[in-house]
């Protein structure tokens, strides 16, 4: 039997050998409301438009003096206290349709454009590599927002990531070995990423620093990008989605499970990362908020400004960023909403910035004047 | 009572239903009469040489690859292997005389792609791209005219449109058949022309909001950049700010009625002399007087067509796809020479390509891009396909599904970008050779009887005789067809 020939060095697999940087991008699709996540505890107005939905100062995990997390949120406390964790508020698109199928087009899009945006800094980045497994997208089909990617794979698990047969490896190793071309190197760099994932698949995978991951699909998906991110196979951006906040009705049944799961599966990632989480950024974000005010059945209907968490990769955080416009009825937008006072743009161009070096935002977000919000300090 | 409109979206679903349904019937069944006799079967030959003769090549790089015995049959159009590849250049070129009874058949399915312009927008967004999306592999894959086919692609990338931006949703498959389809071999200033008036274009590169009402309205410039910058005379091709400035005024007033404003005639466009600039202009040292209105569009196309820099720029890219990634000068002036000469007929241009020294020469020296190794695959194979989800998301995982690319500039022909796809392409070759794609069929132990046997069968894929290493890798792979489709070899053209 023939056997891969290691020919490859580091820095074929991974994005840049020196820096080796991963996004991930996970959406709250349905539209998750930001005043539960992070209330407003010292907003009156928050109170008043929320008699029976409302997080009391006292359930509340305090952040900054005027905002807090919710109860259910809790393990993302201590990493906003230690200074891994951003908040962003009043943040969403300039989408004002209400639609969840219009507002998440637009923001995947990055505008309206062409292609997806995370698609658009993959391709269009400076020094740009297109490695095999550069992009990846759990679940079972790629999200809009990584259309135009140059290589980008749904994938549930690692084991898709396979040629099945350790022959076929072998034979390939021996064609690709001899070849002194761009394919001979491509093919190379591949058999070597596909021998790092061989190496993991069967083995039990033992999160580091104690950290646990719960079973639902959201936390085993994390911990396949932090395993695959660990094994170096030269993962530069994945998405991941947490669907089922479009809580009109019962608010508190539909969206606690899905807080616990949120908080439980980020708690654990940077838990497992550890010290990788410096040049690893995690972003949250929601097609739009709910209205201000709760509806008779226990719920919140379709509204504009939410929150956005910005986790890990060297962001300054410890802090609620944005500006608060208030809930005042005089600064509330359209039927009642929180408006959008950061758009999710300018949250995510720094954070492309020092993924991607500097130079491809104009083809990222085109036609977007970019005044970054600070997430670096 | 059933509205016209309601009855169409019916109509789709259900002809829809029956294009998927027909789709996966055997061909005995789909084809009782033997229509198909375009279609390969029976015995072949395969190349001997160990090295990439001149007939391999032009397959390779003129068509999306020889399906069985398409090597044998343009071989034998001349003794001599130049003088029959002339002659294959020549009945491609003349590709309306090719009959193509099976790919035409199976482009008929796709009905909403015949429908005319307002109706499209009968149609769900994403049915269309799938439709179409299918009909660019089915065509690419069965159709006789391969070369057209080819041509079809370029120039699907030269005037890029991604179907995702607005209204493109619907009407790409418009542009697709009435711009790029309709004059992929025929003469670029009339496809020029084609494209700058196409509703898709006018939504994708904001034609359609390119006005001036008050005196201090600033045209909308980006089509009038991309046209200058990626239609015609290319980035460096001497053209100045002003000249954007001048041809986006000239381009001001053409609209596509929008599904908002009217149910009738949506996405028909109209010139609205009260948005136009009617003013003088001036774009690259020709002045175009005021008062022109609509004609204003024919003047600037008629600056910019068949300008040096334009010959140039489109040999240019011709002489990257057809020859080498950084192909010889003495090529591409030849080649710019063919266009500027012939008015921009395509047709001769490729035919002075094809008869270049620096064309027979660079024989397997570019990588094909997914779209040409699936496709390529599929040929070689004799696949069976429906086109459908299952094949098509290989597309999409290496980032080359049709219609799909963002940006104006179309998807790139350099290498660099796509030596990310190897795995991708490798699962494909080991999914398709074990018929593990729902829709497509192989049959490869046919394949290799009909070729004579395994050595016979590698010629037949590479385009040449199979080193010693390559059956090595062949025998101790276990895995057959599936290796030689994975090999370096089949990655190239």
């Amino acid at each position: 039997m023939l056997l891969p020939t290691p020919v490859v060095t580091q820095t074929a697999l991974t994005g840049d050998a020196d820096d080796p940087r991963a996004l991930i991008v996970i959406f709250l699709r349905g539209a998750a409301d930001g005043l539960t996540l992070v209330p407003p505890l010292l907003d009156d107005d928050y109170h008043r438009a929320r008699p029976r939905l409302r997080v009391s100062p006292r359930e509340a995990l305090m952040l900054d003096g005027f905002f807090g997390l919710h109860p259910l949120l809790a393990p993302l406390h201590s990493l906003y206290t230690n200074g891994t964790l951003a908040i962003v508020h009043a943040a969403g698109s300039e989408d004002t349709t209400r639609s969840h199928f219009e507002a998440q087009d637009l923001m995947e899009h990055g505008g309206v454009t062409a292609g997806g945006w995370l698609g658009r800094f993959l391709r269009y980045r400076p020094r740009a590599r297109h490695g095999a497994l550069s992009a990846i997208a759990v679940g079972r089909e790629l999200p809009l927002s990584l259309r135009g990617a140059p290589a980008a794979t749904a994938m549930q698990s690692i084991d898709e990531f396979s040629l099945g047969n350790d022959r076929m490896a072998g034979a390939l190793a021996l064609l690709y070995g001899g070849e002194r071309d761009m394919i001979g190197e491509a093919g190379r760099e591949t058999l070597a990423a596909l021998a790092r994932i061989e190496k993991l698949r069967g083995t039990l995978y033992v999160p580091d620093h104690g950290a646990t991951y719960a079973r639902d699909d959201f936390a085993q998906g994390l911990m396949q990008l932090a395993r695959l991110l660990k094994a170096r196979v030269g993962l530069e951006a994945a998405s991941i989605d947490v669907g089922g906040w479009d809580s009109h009705f019962t608010q508190g049944a539909v969206i606690d499970p899905l807080m616990v799961k949120l908080g439980g599966g980020l708690a654990a990632f940077a838990r497992d990362m550890g010290a990788q989480m410096a040049t690893t950024t995690v972003v949250v974000m929601t097609e739009f908020g709910r209205r201000v005010a709760e509806n008779a059945s226990f719920g919140t209907d379709h509204g504009r400004g939410s929150v956005m968490f910005v986790m890990g990769g060297g962001v300054h955080g410890g802090r609620v960023l944005g500006s608060w416009p208030g809930l005042t009825g005089s600064t509330l937008e359209g039927p009642g909403d929180l408006p959008v006072t950061t758009n999710y743009r300018q949250v995510l161009a720094p954070i492309l910035e020092r993924h991607a070096s500097r130079g491809a935002l104009e083809k990222i977000f085109p036609g977007m004047i970019i005044e970054p919000l600070g997430v670096y300090g | 009572m059933l509205s016209r409109r309601k009855f169409l979206q019916v109509g789709g679903v259900a002809a829809a239903a029956a294009a998927i349904g027909c789709d996966q019937l055997p061909e005995v069944i789909r084809d009782p009469l033997g229509f198909d006799d375009d279609a390969p079967s029976g015995p072949f030959r395969a190349p001997v040489s160990g090295e990439i003769g001149m007939v391999s090549h032009a397959l390779s790089r003129l068509s999306f690859g020889g399906p069985p015995g398409e090597w044998q049959r343009v071989r034998a159009m001349h003794a001599v292997e130049e003088r029959a590849v002339e002659r294959y250049v020549a009945e491609q070129l003349d590709h309306e005389s090719l009959r193509d009874r099976r790919a035409q058949r199976m482009a008929r399915r796709l009905e909403s792609l015949a429908a005319p312009l307002g109706e499209m927008y009968e149609y769900k967004e994403d049915f269309l791209l799938g439709e179409m999306t299918r009909g660019a592999v089915l065509r690419a894959t069965y159709s006789t005219r391969q070369l057209y086919e080819v041509l079809v692609q370029f120039w699907t990338d030269h005037f890029n449109i991604d179907s995702s931006k607005g209204d493109c949703r619907w009407l790409k498959a418009a542009d697709d058949r009435d711009v790029i389809r309709a004059h992929a071999l025929g003469n670029f200033p009339e496809m020029l022309r084609a494209s700058a008036l196409s509703p898709a274009m006018l939504w994708y590169l904001d034609g359609r909001v390119n006005r001036r009402v008050g005196a201090d309205d600033k045209p909308n410039e980006n089509y009038a950049r991309e046209l200058m910058e990626l239609h015609t005379l290319g980035v460096d091709g001497g053209y100045s700010q002003h000249d954007v400035m001048d041809v986006a005024r000239a381009l001001t007033g053409w609209t596509v009625r929008s599904k908002d404003v009217s149910e009738l005639g949506i996405g028909r466009v109209e010139f609205h002399p009260e948005l136009h600039d009617d003013g003088e202009k001036l774009v690259l040292g020709h002045r175009i007087p005021a008062g022109l209105g609509e004609r204003d569009v024919d003047a600037v196309l008629d600056i910019v067509a068949l300008h040096p820099s334009t010959s140039r720029h489109i040999a240019t890219k011709l002489c990257r796809r057809f020859i080498a990634d950084e192909p010889p000068a003495a090529a591409v002036a030849a080649v710019a020479a063919a266009f500027e000469g012939s008015g921009g007929d395509i047709r001769s241009t490729l035919k002075t390509l094809t008869a270049t020294s620096a064309f027979a020469a660079a024989r397997g020296s570019k990588v094909k891009r997914p779209f040409e190794y699936v496709v390529s695959a599929l040929r070689a194979t004799n696949a069976e396909t429906d086109s459908g989800p299952a094949l098509t998301a290989y597309l999409s995982r290496m980032g080359h599904a049709p219609f799909q690319y963002p940006t104006p500039d179309g998807y790139p022909s350099a290498p660099q970008p796509w030596l990310g796809t190897m795995l991708w392409r490798w699962n494909f070759a080991a999914a398709l050779a074990s018929n593990r794609i729902n829709g497509t069929r192989v049959n490869a132990a046919a394949l290799a009887v009909a070729a004579g046997g395994e050595s016979a069968l590698a010629a037949h894929l590479l385009g040449r005789r199979a080193t010693d290493e390559e059956m090595r890798a062949y025998h101790e792979s276990g895995a057959g067809v599936a290796l030689l489709l994975a090999a370096p070899a089949f990655m190239r053209s």
